[in-house]
């Protein structure tokens, strides 16, 4: 009889060491299991050239889409995401600053490693890119000395990741502004080797990498 | 026969937990003592156990690293890299994108100044001022998704449309009834609410844990319907 409860007991410390050992290891795990955290839907999106619309604002006509998927969103700051992968290449983050507030925050999948505002921008424009330590120290050789690059550049500590894009519309009557704004960043891919002097087609299918190219702010 | 008391108690026991339920019964199975029902018992507690805690752990808001700061609270590293990884596996589970250090600071609030939870028969002012930033919104917000039929009106202010008084501060009313000045209509008609000051390009993101009770806005209940 007492042989037996010492082993139910001796069973049960064992089941609660379990546990333990469980519940960590769930906690854990979640982030890499998750199939609705933010990485995931951002790297679902099919567009390739400008911000995933994470939040869109209530206009006047029209309310915001059920596609929003922040859980408890701010109703008056737009959100977009861009979704890195650095394999194919540097990511460039090529945003105008405009009346309302814009920051960038570069996510990766351990959580933001780098943010900016448009207080940070060159007369008028704020150009991220997000690229691995070789392919910044590539960048670094490639740079012309006479023509310093004003890309701010900043290497990630993993090569998948997001950009989250927010525009703050100070008064209803600037969320449709700040809507466009959100969508009028360009997310590009730079390929990866010198830049290409032919870009790569237009429309390439979804399934191959995003076209080589350079996008300039000024055209 | 005196052996059998003790594995019954064990599962009278489990059918009040869910978790245990299944360990209860393993315990009166355990009875005949076979090395491999124990074995089978362990292995079940800790799974249920394990998996049960982790997911009440990652349920809702993040579990810890708030800094309390009167009423509020603010969560400087939930969207950082130093972020723990409770706050990491919350994020993921519901797909938030927190703002970054660089980027602003979310600060929330459960209770009223004097540590009662809001409630949204009741009617609250907000009142004060914020820590310095270029821009902030104060929004309220209910549990769970939003009341159908319900109109939505407003669910927040942002610091440029508020009416501040002579001296820069401000007043916000958060209730169901209308009032003048800076109305906040309560986000439902009943149950618990949440209220969120966003702060965006805020120097003090980077030191929440200096900011004065003070320096955010107070929460004083006013009364209430019933």
């Amino acid at each position: 009889m007492r042989l037996v409860n010492l082993r139910v007991v001796y069973a049960t410390a064992c089941g609660l060491a379990l546990a333990g050992i469980v519940h960590v290891a769930t906690v854990f795990a979640i982030p890499a299991l998750s199939e609705t955290d933010a990485l995931t839907r951002a790297r679902s999106s099919e567009s390739l050239e400008h911000p995933q619309r994470v939040y869109t604002l209530a206009t006047h006509g029209e309310p915001a889409p059920a596609e929003a998927w922040l859980p408890i969103p701010d109703p008056s700051v737009a959100v977009g995401v861009c979704a890195y992968d650095l394999e194919d290449g540097p990511m460039r983050v090529s945003a105008r600053t405009g009346a309302m507030m814009l920051s960038l925050a570069v996510h990766g999948r351990k959580g933001a490693f780098y943010a900016v505002t448009d207080q940070a921008a060159v007369r008028g424009a704020l150009d991220l890119v997000v690229l691995t330590r070789a392919q910044y120290d590539a960048a670094l050789a490639n740079d012309d000395e006479n023509e310093p690059s004003r890309d701010v550049r900043i290497v990630a500590p993993g090569d998948q990741g997001f950009v989250v894009v927010r525009v703050i519309a100070g008064l209803p009557s600037q969320r449709a502004a700040a809507n466009d704004a959100v969508q009028a960043v360009s997310c590009t891919t730079d390929s990866p080797d010198e830049p290409d002097p032919e870009p790569a087609p237009a429309n390439p299918p979804p399934t191959n990498p995003p076209p080589a190219g350079r996008a300039k702010p000024n055209g | 026969m005196v052996a059998g008391t003790e594995p019954a108690a064990h599962a009278a026991e489990g059918t009040r937990r869910t978790p245990r339920a299944r360990a209860g019964q393993a315990a009166g199975f355990v009875s005949g003592a076979s090395p491999a029902a124990l074995a089978l018992y362990a292995l079940a507690l800790g799974a249920g156990l394990g998996l049960a805690s982790a997911d009440w752990a990652t349920r809702g808001g993040y579990p810890f690293g708030g800094v309390a700061v009167g009423a509020w609270t603010a969560w400087p590293r939930a969207g950082s890299t130093a972020a723990d990884p409770y706050t990491r596996a919350v994020n993921a589970r519901r797909g938030e994108v927190p703002l970054a250090v660089g980027e602003g600071l979310l600060l929330t609030a459960a209770v009223d100044d004097s540590g009662r939870a809001l409630d949204a028969t009741c009617t609250y002012r907000v009142a004060g001022i914020t820590p310095p930033a270029r821009a902030w919104t104060l929004t309220a917000a209910g549990r769970g998704a939003p009341e159908p039929g319900r109109p939505g009106l407003r669910e927040g202010f942002t610091s440029t449309e508020i009416l501040r008084e002579a001296d820069g501060r401000f007043a916000i009313v958060v209730g169901s009834e209308v009032e003048p000045g800076n109305w906040l209509p309560s986000p439902r008609a009943s149950g618990p609410i949440r209220l969120a000051l966003r702060l965006y390009d805020t120097p003090v993101a980077a030191s929440a844990g200096t900011l004065d009770r003070d320096a955010v806005p107070a929460i004083t209940r006013m009364g209430c319907a019933s």
